[in-house]
């Protein structure tokens, strides 16, 4: 495969974040490091809203399943937080198979709406498993490292990011655009829809699980009616409809944007973000429906060189 | 061994909330089976209905019923202006909905949703509060039913029913009947599609905020902004049960869900009756998605 420009552009963003922490002082390092978290869950959604067009809003479950992971596996076994990662992860995966393996069957709204009821099925559940703290959530002691936090983030958003730029340019990638334009032709045309949806979906679980936990081992907490609140589903979904949906910048972009709107309006107007996310939100998806990224490759030639 | 007089109560009493819960998702039905778009926001419109019940009845001493009439016209106000302000632009000049315009109608209404509950939020204060409506209750054999539930289950099925001769026995019931099946035919006999999609989208919101507002008998201390998420997954369930654009089906299915919440409650905790609730949806869609009430 021959590498584009836009590789080694991807290649030099992540470059130049992941010194960041020795540029920039510490208050803004731990502003990046939220910022990545943000960016994380967003190429974690991007894997399957993204690039087939299967809304989940249920993905803030995947979020909580590695915070709870990471939380428990550290408290009960007292393990070093980082150490429980690769099974944060591996469960994300198991969960996102057995999801997927039953709600991909459904196209368009059934879809969607057995994301939502999963997540919030899970809230009540949770509440009443005294094991994960029931409605109380869970709170266990960290070493204060935000050195390890940005990395270990920072390493997931770069996979991420590399992982949807080798899909994007694969043959793969040709066949879930093929999916996400008329699913009945893909098929038509041999493409196993069933198995690319499923690949897709528990590589999005995986990296929302991981994301989670990391947010969970920063904030050395984790509370049900926090973790599974909606309103990260509704952020990592404005992330990728403002970003651009499928795109390798795209995810990236809208969770700035995203971030630094809540970062900024938090102080404000508390607890209102929200209004502003939900109307930009609204706005977006009716009037700029290809996101920041994809409007921009069609308008303008010379871009799309670089962000393909 | 549990109790057969608590297990027969629970029914009735699942039978007399069912009642609000088939008016509820009449609501979602409606815009679903006509204009085929899923109004995520759903909940959000019933809280909506709730809260203005609760202001009606602190400001003005309305009871819950009488509030619902007026919820009504709020809520014909506020479908217009959700239906052009969301759907309008998604539906213009279009024979079928893509999967495509249903992603963007679907994010918008969840946007949509996340918008209306913070700003609840930021109006009304995250504290529950509840209307204090005893008007007693009667004595049937060996249980109790109050009053209040009694009457509003009754306004409910007055309400199904006062909906079910306007779509069958009126003009424009029909032609909103009609655009449900074929837009083209409808344009042919002379109706305006957008006109009817209106209508349609704006009568859904106005059961749905009426339904808002009767449920607050049955929620004493439960109005705050997120009781959307309680009932909004309920009335997909209910939907889906009874298969989109089927009124008896919601009918039928708002029944069997009330029952299987309150008896449910009995064997376990009441935040796993509503998960298990809400987690029917899935195994009813992978036996049909027209429902699986013929």
């Amino acid at each position: 495969m021959r590498l584009t420009v836009s590789f080694y552009f991807l290649i030099g963003i992540l470059f130049y974040i992941s010194i960041t922490p020795f540029i920039f002082s510490f208050s803004q390092t731990t502003l990046i490091l939220d910022l990545l978290i943000f960016a994380a869950l967003a190429y974690s959604i991007n894997f399957i809203t993204g690039m087939t067009g299967y809304v989940s809003f249920g993905h803030v479950f995947f979020m909580a399943v590695g915070s709870y992971t990471l939380v428990y596996m550290s408290k009960v076994f007292n393990l070093y937080p980082l150490f429980t990662i690769p099974l944060v992860g591996l469960i994300g995966a198991l969960f996102a198979f057995v999801i997927g393996y039953i709600t991909l069957r459904f196209r368009g709204v059934y879809f969607a709406l057995s994301t939502l009821v999963i997540a919030l099925a899970s809230y009540y559940i949770v509440l009443v498993i005294p094991a994960l703290g029931a409605n109380e959530g869970l709170i266990f002691n960290v070493r204060f490292e935000p050195l390890i936090w940005f990395y270990t983030i920072f390493s997931i958003v770069a996979l991420e990011a590399i992982i949807t730029y080798f899909i994007n340019h694969s043959r793969t990638g040709y066949a879930i655009r093929a999916i996400k334009d008329d699913e009945d032709a893909a098929i038509a045309l041999g493409i196993n829809s069933m198995r690319i949806k499923l690949i897709l979906f528990i590589i999005s679980g995986t990296f929302g699980a991981l994301a989670g936990g990391v947010f969970a081992w920063s904030t050395a907490h984790v509370y049900p009616t926090e973790i599974f609140d909606l309103q990260f589903s509704l952020q990592m979904l404005a992330m990728i409809l403002i970003g651009g949906m499928g795109t390798v910048f795209g995810p990236f972009i809208g969770a700035a944007i995203v971030y630094l709107l809540t970062y900024y309006l938090i102080t404000i107007l508390p607890n209102g973000q929200l209004i502003i996310i939900g109307l930009a939100v609204i706005l977006v998806a009716l009037f700029v429906p290809m996101g920041i990224v994809g409007s921009l490759r069609n308008k303008i030639k010379q871009i799309k060189q670089v962000v393909e | 061994m549990v109790d057969t007089l608590l297990l027969f109560s629970d029914i009735v009493y699942g039978l007399l909330l069912g009642c609000i819960f088939s008016v509820m998702a009449l609501g979602l039905n409606l815009i679903w089976g006509v204009i085929k778009i899923v109004n995520i926001a759903h909940g959000e419109f019933i809280m909506l209905g709730a809260y203005s019940a609760y202001f009606l009845n602190l400001f003005f001493n309305i009871n819950p019923i009488i509030s619902a009439l007026l919820n009504t016209i709020f809520g014909l106000g506020l479908g217009l202006i959700f239906y052009f302000a969301l759907i309008h632009k998604e539906l213009r000049n279009k024979e079928t909905i893509t999967l495509q315009d249903e992603m963007v109608t679907l994010v918008a209404t969840f946007g949509l949703s996340l918008f209306l509950s913070t700003l609840a939020l930021l109006l009304f204060s995250g504290n529950s509060v509840g209307i204090n409506w005893s008007i007693g209750s009667i004595y049937v054999g060996f249980l109790y039913i109050p009053l209040g539930a009694l009457y509003v289950a009754i306004t409910s099925l007055f309400i199904i029913y006062f909906v079910h001769i306007f779509l069958t026995k009126t003009y424009l019931g029909n032609a909103i009947r009609a655009y449900s099946q074929d837009i083209i035919a409808t344009q042919l006999i002379g109706a305006n599609p957008t006109k009817i999609a209106a209508i349609a989208t704006s009568i859904g919101i106005a059961l749905t905020m009426l339904s808002g507002s009767l449920l607050t008998v049955w929620i004493p201390v439960g109005i705050n902004p997120y009781m959307g998420s309680l009932y909004a997954p309920i009335s997909f369930v209910i939907v889906v049960m009874g298969g989109k654009g089927k009124m008896w089906g919601s009918l039928v299915g708002g029944l069997i869900m009330g029952v299987i919440i309150d008896t449910a409650q009995i064997f376990i905790p009441p935040t796993l009756a509503y998960a298990i609730a809400f987690l029917i949806l899935i195994p009813i869609l992978l036996i049909s998605k027209e429902g699986i009430l013929k």
